[in-house]
């Protein structure tokens, strides 16, 4: 495990009273990197999500990101955050909302328009930067919303399920625009439910029930588990996994 | 802390509801409509009264008084009172009587002597409804000295009546009911529509996913904050000088104070409302619940507030109740300022207290969003 890796989770619990949402998960991101969280919904993707965000704090094990356990404002600034939710200002047209968060990530004047007029050529909305948010289909909204993550340039990125709910060839482009990212050394955390898209991933980490299962490059994985799909490449750990805890 | 994060909040803020035509409306149109039918509605109602005299010495004192209890025995609206001449003042001050009937001390020499005698009626001023009942009333009670019973209680038996001179500790006939009710009317609107819409706009923030986002953000929950209440502010201020203006020009409310410290007030209560509208956001899932908080946080500071009934009247724990809270604050205040005529140095002690709510609310506003952590 390489100091230098952006994202280094150690042995991470976290519990709600009773219910253990994440068991003892260790991993690490590499830069440049797509990593996909892969699993059923509550398997504890969005919760591992939200603590690699800062936006809790583990019941057990440490995490960092970026080379630090804390969460300061250089840290904070050089990160992109996509929610599962398309989270946008409604009334606000789609440049107005890039305006809003270039500016909260300090990106003002030239470099600030320069910024907009980039994303939105990759996210394809160059000719609708002026409409209302309110006015665009799920699909453009979903595109504003990835727009939005990536307007201050972010050398990391956390994406929940950014494909709920689009269509396939959005989807395609998304994992394009991705991949695109990948080759400028953006580091991506992707957490999908959908298993045609772990293919897409540099590595993959399969999680059931909070606990990680396997943490590989979607070729490993399916050869570790002897299955030419994921879904039975899935159901073999998930199977061994039971084995194991009787 | 960076100002221009704090700036492009505030900045977003006002945006997005310049887009939102409805909300605009209900923020400048509501409280204009209702204000105008509470005119209407206040200019004909009448409430009860204390009425103090201060009878001649003498005999004709005691029979003076005897006949004027017998007179308003029937009524039930006004209660009677006996006071010195030198308790008057003080007493209409501190709204322990609205008015005082006072007779010179040598009223049965003047009209054995033949003489026109002059009764003051000092009226409070502050409730110019009151005012307006009583001064009827007192034109009335001269009037019945000419009859021949009120003089033979006066041992007279000429029909000279007495002159009635009127006077007004606050305000003047001038003042309406609707002069009296502006000050509370402009705290009671300006609180309860900031409220209404920062509330629930916070609350969006929370259920589009927005404040996620702005969480992981380099932006701290203090930012968020500041730039939430400097973007209402605006509007808040606004809405308060367009109530203000409203009341002033269109209205013609009569005011006795400077309009800068009634907008001072206003703007304090107004900061208020827009923090407590976030602070209570924390606690809602949906705008629903929002309005579900208006019967618990807003109804007792309208009833308690001194809108229907005067404070000090209050059962004492109701009373002491309506000391928490900040649109009692302003109701004082205003009311000093617009009927009274008080000024800044008049009124600190209510300023601070709306200026500390303000600020305990805003803090708790931040650490409701210290909450948001799983």
């Amino acid at each position: 495990m390489a100091q230098t890796d952006p994202v280094i989770i150690s042995g991470v619990t976290k519990r709600f009273g009773a219910v253990t949402a994440l068991d003892d998960v260790s991993l690490s991101v590499a830069t440049g990197e797509t990593f996909g969280l892969i699993g059923p919904n509550g398997s504890g993707k969005t919760t591992l999500i939200r603590l690699l965000l800062g936006l809790g704090k583990p019941t057990k094990g440490n995490i960092e990101i970026l080379g630090s356990s804390k969460r300061s404002t250089k840290i904070t600034g050089q990160i992109g955050y996509m929610t599962q939710s398309s989270a946008l200002y409604s009334e606000l047209s789609i440049e107005e909302n890039l305006q809003f968060f270039a500016s909260i990530y300090r990106l003002y004047g030239a470099k600030q328009r320069a910024s907009i007029t980039q994303t939105l050529a990759l996210v394809g909305l160059e000719n609708r930067r002026k409409s209302p948010v309110h006015t665009l289909s799920g699909g453009m909204k979903q595109r504003v919303s990835l727009a939005c993550a990536l307007v201050h340039n972010p050398a990391l990125i956390f994406l929940d399920e950014p494909t709920v709910g689009i269509d396939p060839e959005l989807r395609m482009q998304f994992w394009d625009y991705f991949k695109q990212l990948n080759t400028n050394g953006v580091t991506i955390i992707v957490s999908t439910h959908n298993l045609d898209e772990a293919a897409r991933c540099d590595r993959l980490g399969l999680m059931r029930f909070g606990k990680l299962l396997a943490n590989d490059t979607p070729e490993a994985i399916k050869k570790k588990s002897g299955k030419d799909d994921f879904d039975s490449a899935f159901l073999y750990f998930a199977q061994r996994n039971d084995t194991k805890e009787q | 802390m960076s100002m221009r994060r704090i700036g492009a909040i505030a900045f977003r803020i006002i945006r997005q509801f310049l887009h939102d035509k409805r909300t605009m409306a209900l923020l400048f149109l509501a409280p204009i409509i209702v204000m105008t039918i509470l005119q209407f509605v206040l200019n004909s109602s009448s409430s009860n009264a204390i009425l103090a005299i201060v009878p001649p010495s003498g005999p004709a004192g005691t029979a003076i008084v005897s006949h004027l209890q017998s007179q308003f025995s029937a009524n039930s609206t006004i209660t009677l009172k006996i006071l010195q001449a030198n308790q008057v003042d003080s007493s209409l001050k501190s709204g322990d009587i609205d008015g005082a009937l006072i007779f010179p001390s040598d009223f049965t020499q003047q009209i054995l002597l033949g003489e026109t005698p002059t009764i003051t009626l000092r009226l409070s001023g502050s409730n110019p409804g009151i005012a307006k009942q009583l001064s009827g009333l007192g034109n009335l009670l001269i009037t019945g000295f000419t009859s021949p019973a009120a003089n033979s209680a006066a041992g007279s038996t000429s029909a000279n009546t007495p002159i009635l001179q009127t006077s007004y500790l606050y305000g003047g006939p001038q003042f309406t009911q609707t002069d009296a009710m502006a000050p509370l009317l402009i705290g009671l609107f300006s609180y309860f529509f900031v409220f209404l819409l920062t509330s629930v706009s916070f609350l969006r923030e929370r259920s589009q996913g927005t404040i996620e986002r702005l969480m992981v953000s380099p932006s701290s929950r203090t930012e968020l904050v500041l730039g939430y209440i400097c973007g209402f502010t605006v509007f808040a201020l606004a809405q308060s000088a367009i109530i203000l203006l409203y009341v002033i020009y269109i209205l013609q409310v009569h005011y006795a104070g400077n309009p800068l410290t009634i907008f001072l007030v206003t703007s304090l209560l107004t900061i208020g409302g827009v923090n407590m509208g976030i602070f209570v956001s924390a606690f809602a899932r949906n705008e629903l619940q929002i309005i579900q908080f208006i019967p618990l946080l807003l109804v007792p500071q309208i009833l308690l507030g001194g809108l229907f009934f005067p404070v000090k009247t209050l059962p004492i724990v109701l009373h002491q109740l309506a000391y928490v809270f900040p649109l009692t604050y302003a109701n004082f205040a205003l009311q000093d300022v617009m009927i009274k005529g008080f000024g800044v140095s008049e009124i600190w002690g209510d300023l601070i207290f709306i200026t500390a709510f303000a600020l305990v609310v805003a803090m708790l506003a931040a650490f409701s969003l210290r909450q948001e952590k799983i």
